[in-house]
Order: C-alpha cells, then sequence, then structure tokens
C-alpha cells in the first residue's frame, strides 16, 4: 500500500477519534436526560439509586478538556497526524543531525587539535593519556585484556616490544584503523609426528640457543623461513611473528607450537577506521607505546 | 441520539456492548499497528539486507532459545550517545527478515544490532563458552553446551527455510535443498556465531529512509 493511504487513515482516524472523544464528554456532561419517557420506567436499584443521580465530579470534566486541548496543540506543533510534519518540522532524524553538528561544533576543533598533536607531547599529558585509557577500555580491553597483556592464549600482549606487525607508530595505527589479518597454514599434510616434534623444538630453540645443527633445522629452511626468515626474525610486512623473542601469543608450550605448526593460526584484529575518528586512534597509539 | 441514550442502549444490550468495547480499544491498533504492517517503509528491506543463511537462521533460534533477548536489545536508536558509541542506528527495513524481530527493550548487556563487525568470530567463541576469560568482570552468564550440541539435530533446517519463503523470504530452490550440507557437522556455536557475525551488515542502509 502507498504511504499516502495509510497517512489519510492514520490522519482520518485520529481527528474522528477526537470528535467521539468531545462528543462523549459534552454529552455526559451536558446532553441532559438520557431518552424521553426514562422517568416512566427508570432503572432503579436499592430503592433509590438511579441512572444521572450522581453525575460525574466537575473537575473530571476540565482534566479531559485539558488533555484534549493539550493533544490538539501537541497535533500540530508536532509529527502525529499521518504524514503532517507540524508546525516545528521536528523530526527524529533531524535532532539526530542537529545534536552531531552540535558535538562536531563543540568539540571538534580540540579534537583536532590533538589528533595532530605529537605522541610525546600526548603522552605528558595525563589527561589525555586518561581519556586514552578510557578508549581503550571500551573499544579493546575484551580482547587484548584490561591491561593490554593480551589474554586467552589468542589476543596479542600490546605492552611488550614485540609486534608482529611493526613497533613504529605508523604501522600501529595502521593495524588500529584497517585491522590485521594474520594467516599461518598448517602442515600436517606435509610433515609427520617426528618431523613436527622436531620443528616445534627447534622453533623454541631459536628463542634461546639458537643451535646451527639441530634435526629440525632443514625442515625449518624449507617450509618456515620464506615468512619467518631464516634466522626466524619474522616479517612484519606478512604479520609472521619474530621467533627468536620468546613472545608467544599462541602459548610457548612444545604442544602449542605443535599445534600451530600443525593446523595453522588465524588472527583477526577487526578495522577501527570507521568506529573510532583520529583522535581517539592517536590517542591509543600513544597509550599503548607509553613507557610505564 | 444523545451520549447518556446511546449508553442506556449499550448498557441493556450486552451485544452492542461487547461489540463497542471492542471497536473503542482496536482504535489504537488502527492507528499504530495496523498501517506499519502493510507500509512499504516499514517492511521492505533495505538495499544491503537479505534472508539469513541456513546455519544464521539456526543460529538465530538458538538465540532466541536461550533469552539473549532478554538481556540485550537489538536497535540502536537515533539519538547521539547511542550513534556514537554502537554505529548507524537501526531502521525497520533491516528487520524485514526477522519473524519475530528481536528488537527488544531490556539492556542489561550491550546493544547487539551492529555487533557483526566488532569482534571476530574466535572472540565470539571463547566469550560465548566462558565470558570472563576474556572480560573478567562480565556477569553474562556461560553456555558451554553450546560446543556440545550438534546444530540441527533434528534435520529440519529445510522444513524451517520452506516456512520462511511461504511468508515471502525469497529462498531459491538451491538454497533450500544444500542448506542440510551447510549445516551438517556445525555445532549450535557455530551457527550461533555465524548469526552474530551478521549482525549489522546493513548498517546505515536505512538511513535516508529515515528523513
Ligand atoms: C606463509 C607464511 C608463513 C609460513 C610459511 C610459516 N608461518 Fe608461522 N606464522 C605466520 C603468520 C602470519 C603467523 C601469525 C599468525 C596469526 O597472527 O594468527 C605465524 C605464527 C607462527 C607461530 C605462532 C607464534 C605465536 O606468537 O604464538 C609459530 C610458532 C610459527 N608461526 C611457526 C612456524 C613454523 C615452525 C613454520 C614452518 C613449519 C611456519 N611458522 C611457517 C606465517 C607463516
Ligand atoms: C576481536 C578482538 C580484538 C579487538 C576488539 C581488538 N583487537 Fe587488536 N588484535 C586482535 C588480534 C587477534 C590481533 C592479532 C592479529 C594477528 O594475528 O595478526 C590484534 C592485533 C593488534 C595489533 C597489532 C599487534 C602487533 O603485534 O603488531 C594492535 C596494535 C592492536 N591489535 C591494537 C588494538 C586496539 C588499539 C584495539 C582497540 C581499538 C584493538 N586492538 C581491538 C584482536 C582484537
Amino acid at each position: 500500500m502507498p504511504i499516502d493511504f495509510w497517512a489519510g487513515w492514520v490522519a482520518v482516524l485520529t481527528i474522528v477519534s477526537l470528535i467521539g472523544f468531545a462528543w462523549v464528554i459534552y454529552g455526559a456532561y451536558f446532553g441532559g436526560k438520557s431518552v424521553e419517557g426514562d422517568e416512566e420506567s427508570p432503572t432503579v436499584w436499592d430503592e433509590n439509586l438511579r441512572e444521572g443521580a450522581h453525575p460525574p465530579p466537575m473537575w473530571w470534566f476540565w482534566a479531559m478538556l485539558a488533555s484534549l486541548v493539550f493533544t490538539l496543540i501537541y497535533l500540530i506543533l508536532y509529527p502525529g497526524l499521518g504524514s503532517f510534519s507540524g508546525a516545528f518540522k521536528w523530526s527524529q532524524g533531524g535532532e539526530l543531525e542537529e545534536r552531531l553538528v552540535e558535538h562536531a561544533s563543540t568539540f571538534g576543533s580540540r579534537r583536532d587539535e590533538i589528533a595532530r598533536m605529537t605522541i610525546a607531547s600526548i603522552r605528558q599529558d595525563e589527561l589525555l593519556m586518561r581519556a586514552a585509557q578510557r578508549v581503550y577500555d571500551r573499544q579493546c580491553a575484551a580482547c587484548h585484556g584490561l591491561d593490554a597483556q593480551g589474554q586467552a592464549d589468542m589476543f596479542p600482549n600490546l605492552r611488550d616490544d614485540a609486534w608482529q606487525w611493526g613497533s613504529s607508530p605508523e604501522a600501529i595505527e595502521t593495524s588500529i584503523r584497517s585491522g590485521r589479518h594474520g594467516i599461518m597454514v598448517g602442515w600436517r599434510s606435509s610433515l609427520n609426528r617426528a618431523e613436527a616434534s622436531q620443528l616445534a623444538q627447534y622453533t623454541l630453540a631459536l628463542a634461546k640457543s639458537k643451535p646451527s645443527v639441530h634435526p629440525g633445522k632443514a625442515k625449518f629452511e624449507e617450509l618456515c623461513a620464506a615468512c619467518h626468515t631464516t634466522a626466524g626474525t619474522g616479517s612484519t610486512a606478512l604479520g609472521a611473528p619474530d621467533l627468536t623473542n620468546g613472545v608467544y601469543t599462541y602459548g610457548g608450550g612444545v604442544l602449542e607450537i605443535k599445534e600451530t605448526i600443525l593446523y595453522g593460526r588465524e588472527g583477526i584484529m577487526p578495522a577501527f577506521g570507521d568506529v573510532l575518528d583520529d583522535m581517539q586512534i592517536r590517542l591509543l597509539v600513544a597509550w599503548l607505546t607509553r613507557d610505564v | 441520539m444523545n451520549v447518556l441514550g446511546l449508553h442506556k442502549k449499550l448498557e441493556e444490550n450486552s451485544g452492542l456492548l461487547i461489540f463497542g468495547i471492542l471497536f473503542v480499544s482496536s482504535i489504537g491498533g488502527l492507528v499504530q499497528v495496523l498501517p506499519s504492517i502493510f507500509e512499504d517503509e516499514l517492511i521492505t528491506p533495505t538495499a544491503e539486507t537479505r534472508p539469513y543463511g541456513a546455519l544464521e537462521l539456526i543460529g538465530r533460534d538458538i538465540y532466541i532459545r536461550e533469552g539473549c533477548s532478554t538481556c540485550h536489545s537489538q536497535q540502536v536508536r537515533p539519538l547521539l550517545a547511542e550513534v556514537k558509541r554502537y554505529g548507524p542506528f537501526s531502521s525497520a527495513g533491516e528487520s524485514a527478515y526477522d519473524r519475530p524481530f528481536l528488537w527488544g527493550s531490556k539492556r542489561t548487556g550491550p546493544d547487539l544490532h551492529r555487533i557483526g563487525a566488532k569482534f571476530s568470530d574466535a572472540w565470539q567463541r571463547v566469550h560465548l563458552i566462558d565470558p570472563r576469560s576474556v572480560v573478567p568482570n562480565s556477569i553474562m552468564p556461560a553456555y558451554p553446551w553450546l560446543a556440545a550440541n550438534a546444530a540441527d539435530p533434528r534435520n529440519n533446517i529445510q522444513t524451517r527455510l520452506r516456512r520462511l519463503r511461504l511468508l515471502g523470504h525469497p529462498y531459491s530452490d538451491d538454497a533450500i535443498s544444500n542448506a542440510p550440507d551447510l549445516v551438517a557437522n556445525k555445532t549450535e556455536l557455530d551457527a550461533i556465531v555465524a548469526y552474530l557475525a551478521v549482525l549489522g551488515e546493513a548498517a546505515g542502509s536505512g538511513e535516508e529512509m529515515a528523513h
């Protein structure tokens, strides 16, 4: 059905109901006796109680009249009668737009200013750092943990020196703005159990003794070096973590490493470019890279 | 006829009285409810709104079964604070394929209408099985059994899709015949995570219509 039909429907029903309402009130108070001949055969209860013996109190009348007047004024000023948009031209969407404009004009220039501040000067401003922490708590803590130290053997620690996708403020900003999708495929089709164990042992050894002779070394160079490099230092371009720093998002036991090697891993960091504005992202970068 | 005369007639004739009561009490519904059932603007899916896939639909049924909507609403209201917090406000057309819609009005937890892009599937899994493993101060109950139950134990996903098709949801024959394959070997957890992932897919598509 077209909008016009239903707009008319709403308007007509509303007006007819209001007229009916007015008619009932008026009639009940000023409409006179009920019907002809009522006096002869009135319904009487308890000897003398009859219809109309106690008229409704007058303040009811004034209350109903007041509500009717209020309704009429409301329907003239605000949308309500079908598609008539009211004298004030008020709408929910319009109200929101006004608030957004007001928000931008009140806070916009200060927010832009902060977005252009250097990371170092933001770090020195206690107030800004507290604001940054609130943004972090709201948007990031559910994954990276309240202290940003990572959790659930799945979400990386953001307060250490190990940055899978790069440690520069620009790289961290890109991680936040565009998100990250780290994929390591599993190798269970090309490795037998023994080889997988040796590889896991060698991977762990990379963070300790860096052995030059190891049963897992050859396989590592064959399968893993393309992304993690021969030395195991990783590639921030591919998001392949440094395996020599002893930091493991997915757990540093032989079993977890073996699971990574056999079944692969996939880490998704959602993009926040549409959710956060420039200032909030700037604040987060400063907060994450602060000294203490 | 005057008002008291009408009153007397109604009072003395119970059939008329019943009709009168029904008539008067239906006016609100005729004005508020009836038009919204038929008005194009409210029932036409927005450009980005699509019917739920088989697994997502099962997830939605589980969402209803577990009572998620008693604590989570699915409507971002057009208010500054909500739009800033959750994203574009919800429009009626986004719910065109929700039967029943799950707008809700109780917010013990946050609104979920824009949750899809916010978290990863991996997060949703650990969070549903044990919310406190990722949000230490969460009061949300844990739902560990979702991971143990098969998504479609009674094998009736095709029936569910066919019924929705009767109501006008555009499922193709292919979609219905492929459905069992899509949900085979899936758990309830897979289903509900798939459902959560598409919430908010049509975000903002109704914004122009709202003006
Ligand atoms: C195609 C590139 C690529 C290859 C080849 C590759 N990896 Fe990875 N690896 C990655 C990426 C990317 C990640 C990060 C995954 C994530 O973010 O979820 C990763 C993660 C890991 C981790 C987890 C580190 C942590 O923080 O928990 C280990 C261990 C690992 N790789 C070892 C290996 C080994 C051993 C091999 C050889 C069998 C290998 N990788 C081959 C790209 C690769
Ligand atoms: C849905 C969970 C989730 C949320 C929410 C989330 N992250 Fe992440 N984040 C991840 C995952 C998972 C990774 C690792 C991606 C990978 O494996 O490559 C990551 C990676 C990152 C990295 C790159 C780390 C590195 O070592 O290079 C940064 C920086 C980061 N997140 C910051 C943030 C900030 C700031 C927020 C809040 C605005 C946030 N994250 C919200 C899950 C999340």
